[in-house]
Formats: structure tokens, C-alpha cells, sequence
């Protein structure tokens, strides 16, 4: 009985999210390792060192916006003091790691949404939500080495809306709880609603049309009027703003649906023997990214397309097709190549291209094949084979004949931090 | 792949087939995987007195409290140095491995504090 009437409590208790989000997490986690970066601009690049993704509060004051191309701004005098770093992915996962585990000591459930942005559950904790949470961010700060913000409130579009707040005042205390119907009634006043989780442009342009400018005056509109101008999404987030719990929290299993290893030419592909071994060396790591989550997938999308933006005759293109269930790296490399010859086109400059893996199986849910045209145990033990001595040798130890190991297309990271967490050889020094 | 762990035989049956282990996991000993715990590499050799050598890996816990007579890393004037803490009418200082006690304020980051040590090649 007593159990019976805890769960019926449990069911009861009222919906309560919080947002933790990395302040400029990149930079963040640069600034873990190398102090000299404390107090200083900071700017962390793309892929290609191409264009700024992550920026400290003294850059920003500088003017650095993101996706600035960063080969002409730092030309700029007031640019001088800026630091830059190429992205570093390998110390980021491991920081996003750090920060997730944390969260799990201090909360029943996390969902990662984003490298840099864990949802937490926060349904009938017996504290102050305020003051746990500053808890909670003074523990991530110490021991994971990331700042943080934290929105506290009884909807996800809400709990965002109050860590993009609480983020704005970059001098305030880091947490904002927005879950008191009144205290949320007199914030809503002063946000416009570009600023609201889930909100298109062209929601935002429709509504403003209709004079509907604030969060205030979308949640003042009537649901039917909403859903006459809007999407369901738009009603969904209108119901989430009121405080109407509308998106659950997810699992990460859950929402692994498609796999997309993608990525912009550090400079444009013009021959088909870089596109094939760029494909060739996309569709590796999707394999291995298939097979680190124990799944197989039955069906892949290849594309490729020119820089739309840089005056570039246009192309794009892109194939599905569909696979026998696979998660062995040759099998997908011989199917994104098939794909890929029938999409490209001779006399194009190509700025990027990906393998998306769709269609995603556990292993053991997949039906028994009528006639596997591979052997699917021996296929599995190469697999296993190649990515345990890419683990212990580094990623692309051994690769597949298709894959180079310095490739042309692939771009420079001039200016790459150590993987300060996951490398034996590349650990923080110390000096004694 | 080794797949041969010592249970499983072509021939006679290994009698040590239910009773194969793993081989001692360091990783799990040092608490590594642990969101708190980095390893540093120690450069210079002026803690040799504390048993800690150049080129040692050592294995720093941010979720340690300070406690004196413990060595930590600390980042201060933007370098990462290893120091021993001391506590001294109620405030914590910094004994570099060379120079004078550094009080512990603001700019002073006590960043993690040593539990363990490797060293290859002894
Ligand atoms: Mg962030």
C-alpha cells in the first residue's frame, strides 16, 4: 500500500526542469588547463579554423560575433589581444563527460541535450530550488572547471528561457528560477520572442505582425488564435510558456535515430579522388560511431553541395539509399561511394559533404537475415579489431585502403590545445 | 585479438574456466574515471624530497577539500605549479617547491589536490 501511494505521489508531484548551461563552454574548458587564458579575450575556431564558435565575455565586448570568418576579423587593430585556439573535441566530450556525471550525484535524471546544455530533473526535490542550484553550480565549477548559468522552471521552454536570462546578467548570481506564476508573469514583460526556445523566425515575424511582440503578449493570445496562426509546434510552446509541461525529458537511446558524420572542406573539393576518400573517410566514422553504440543501420544518405553564400556556380545533391543491416565500415564505405559517384558532378566546387546513417537497429533487434550476403560474427570481430588499435594507437591508426591519412581537403588546426585529459603523452605539466 | 584468456581449450578443459578475471585494472585502483580526478605530469625535480620526480604522473582530485601537508596543483600568476598547503592562523598558504609561502586569496586557484602517483620506467 505505502509503495502503491508513493508512486501515485511521484505521479502527482509536479513537473520541475533546470537548465545547466556551460558559459562559453569551449573557451571554458581551454581555460581549465591554461590559466593564461583567465581574464583574457578568448575565441575558439570551427573545424577548419575557419570561423568563431565560442566566445569569452571579453571577446564578445569586443565585437567578436559568432560565425565571423576569423582570417579577416583578427586583421582588425582591436583584435590584437584576442587568443585563439582551434576546437578541440576530444577535451570538450571529456569536459561535457565531467560536468554530466556531476549532475547525476546531485539529480535523479540528466538529459545532455547539447555538449554544453544538460537538462536536469528537478520533480519533487525537497530543497530550495534557488539555492541548490548555486550548489550545484559552485560543484561543476570546482570540480568539472566549467562556469555555468542555471534556469529553473516547470516547463523545458521555460527552464531555457530562465538560463538565457540568467546568463544576460553576466554579474548576477547565475540562477534563475521562473517557476512562481507571477514572478514569470512580470519577466515575460520584457522578452522579446526571438528569444524563446522553439520559436522560428517566421513565427516570431507572424505574431509580431500581429503586434504580438513580448513573451507577455504571445501567452496572453488565446490558444485557438495561436493555433490558427501557428504551427503545432507554436501551440506546443505557447502551452510550455503558461506552464504546461509539453516536452518530457529523453533518454539518450531514445533519441539516436540517425547518425551524421558531416563537415565543411577546410577548401573546396574539386576532383572526385578527394571527394571519394572524404566520403570513404566519413562513412569509417560513422561506422565507428555505429558500432560504439552497438547499433547497425539499414539505410544512408550521402550529399554534397557547393558554398551557397561565396558566388560559387550552385550544386547540391544528395541520394538515400537503403542497405543491408550493416555496422561494418568496408560495407559502408562500398555504399556511400556507390551513392556518392551518382550524385557528384564534374566542374563543381564543393564546400561540404556527409554520410548520414538513418534507419538505426540494435544488433539483437534485427531480424535474422534470409541470405546475409556477409558473415556477420567474423565481420563483427574486424570491427572490433580495428577499433580497439585505433583506440589504443590513436584514430586512424588503421583505416580503410579508401581513407588518407593527411588529406588535402581536410583543412588545418593550427592552433589545437593538448587532449589534456584523454592522451597519456599530451596530460596537463605541472612545475615542481 | 588475443581471444585466448585461459578458460576456453582446444583439448583437455582448463579447470581454471569459471574462475578467469580480468588483469588488475589501474584506471579503477586510481579512480580515474571519477568526473574529479586529472592526471598532471610533473616537471621540474624540487619535490624529490616528497618522493615526487620529473616526468611522474601524478593524480590530482578537484573534489578533495585542502587539507595541510598535502600537495597540490595550483594555478596562480597564469602558470600550473605544484605546491605543499599549509594552514596558518586560519589561512592557507602555498609552499612552492622554491621561494616564499604564497597566501592563498583570490587570484590563487588551489585547482585540485595530489591522491596518487605513477611512474614508469622505475
Ligand atoms: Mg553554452
Amino acid at each position: 500500500m505505502c509503495g502503491q501511494s508513493s508512486a501515485l505521489l511521484f505521479e502527482l508531484m509536479s513537473e520541475m526542469f533546470a537548465l545547466i548551461d556551460g558559459n562559453s563552454f569551449y573557451c571554458s574548458c581551454e581555460r581549465a588547463f591554461e590559466p593564461k587564458l583567465r581574464g583574457v579575450p578568448l575565441v575558439v575556431l570551427s573545424n577548419n579554423d575557419g570561423c568563431a564558435i565560442a566566445r569569452t565575455d571579453e571577446a564578445k565586448d569586443l565585437g567578436v560575433k559568432m560565425g565571423d570568418p576569423w582570417h579577416i576579423i583578427s586583421k582588425r587593430p582591436e583584435m590584437k589581444a584576442v587568443q585563439w585556439r582551434s576546437s578541440n573535441y576530444s577535451l570538450y566530450g571529456d569536459m561535457s563527460r565531467r560536468v554530466y556525471e556531476l549532475l547525476l550525484d546531485a539529480v535523479p535524471f540528466v538529459e545532455p541535450y547539447s555538449i554544453d546544455e544538460m537538462f536536469m530533473d528537478y520533480r519533487g526535490m525537497p530543497y530550495d530550488l534557488t539555492e541548490y542550484s548555486a550548489k550545484i553550480r559552485e560543484t561543476v565549477l570546482r570540480v568539472a572547471k566549467i562556469p555555468t548559468c542555471v534556469g529553473i522552471g516547470p516547463t523545458k521552454t521555460i527552464a531555457k528561457l530562465a538560463n538565457k536570462l540568467a546568463k544576460k546578467n553576466r554579474s548576477g548570481p547565475g540562477v534563475l528560477n521562473l517557476a512562481d506564476p507571477a514572478h514569470r508573469a512580470s519577466a515575460y514583460k520584457d522578452i522579446a520572442l526571438g528569444e524563446v526556445w522553439g520559436m522560428g523566425r517566421a513565427s516570431v515575424l507572424k505574431l509580431e505582425k500581429s503586434g504580438v511582440r513580448t513573451v507577455a503578449d504571445f501567452v496572453a493570445m488565446p490558444s485557438d488564435h495561436v493555433r490558427d496562426l501557428l504551427t503545432v509546434v507554436g501551440l506546443r510552446t505557447h502551452a510550455e510558456l503558461r506552464g504546461t509541461s509539453c516536452i518530457s525529458l529523453t533518454g539518450l537511446s531514445a533519441a539516436k535515430k540517425s547518425l551524421a558524420v558531416t563537415r565543411s572542406f577546410g577548401k573546396a573539393v574539386t576532383t572526385w579522388t578527394e571527394m571519394r576518400e572524404a566520403v570513404a573517410s566519413y562513412a569509417t566514422r560513422a561506422g565507428e560511431k555505429l558500432r560504439q553504440h552497438g547499433l547497425q543501420a539499414s539505410a544512408m544518405q550521402v550529399f554534397m553541395h557547393t558554398n551557397r553564400f561565396n558566388g560559387d556556380a550552385p550544386y547540391s545533391g544528395g541520394l538515400t539509399v537503403e542497405i543491408e543491416p550493416t555496422a561494418n565500415s568496408f560495407a559502408l564505405i562500398a555504399a556511400a561511394l556507390r551513392a556518392a559517384r551518382s550524385v557528384w558532378r564534374d566542374g563543381y566546387r564543393y564546400q561540404k559533404a556527409g554520410v548520414v546513417l538513418v534507419d538505426l537497429y540494435r544488433a539483437s533487434e534485427l531480424p535474422a537475415q534470409m541470405f546475409p550476403t556477409r558473415d556477420p560474427a567474423k565481420s563483427a570481430k574486424l570491427m572490433q579489431a580495428m577499433d580497439a588499435i585505433n583506440a589504443r594507437e590513436g584514430r586512424g591508426s588503421i583505416r580503410p585502403a579508401h581513407v588518407p591519412v593527411q588529406a588535402s581537403w581536410a583543412g588545418r588546426q593550427r592552433n589545437v590545445s593538448p587532449r589534456y585529459t584523454t592522451r597519456v603523452e599530451e596530460i596537463m605539466c605541472a612545475r615542481a | 585479438m588475443a581471444d585466448y584468456k585461459g578458460g576456453e581449450t582446444t583439448g583437455f578443459q582448463s579447470p581454471a574456466q569459471d574462475h578467469i578475471e580480468e588483469v588488475v585494472d589501474l584506471a579503477a585502483l586510481l579512480d580515474l574515471r571519477k568526473p574529479g580526478m586529472y592526471p598532471v605530469r610533473v616537471v621540474g625535480q624540487n619535490l624529490k624530497e616528497r618522493g615526487i620526480d620529473h616526468n611522474d604522473i601524478l593524480i590530482a582530485d578537484a573534489t578533495a577539500d585542502p587539507e595541510a601537508g598535502r600537495v597540490c596543483v595550483a594555478m596562480f600568476g597564469g602558470e600550473v605549479i605544484l605546491a605543499t598547503l599549509k594552514r596558518k592562523n586560519g589561512e592557507w598558504f602555498l609552499l612552492p617547491s622554491k621561494g616564499e609561502p604564497v597566501p592563498v586569496t583570490a587570484d590563487v586557484d588551489v585547482w585540485a589536490i595530489i591522491r596518487a602517483l605513477v611512474r614508469i620506467d622505475v
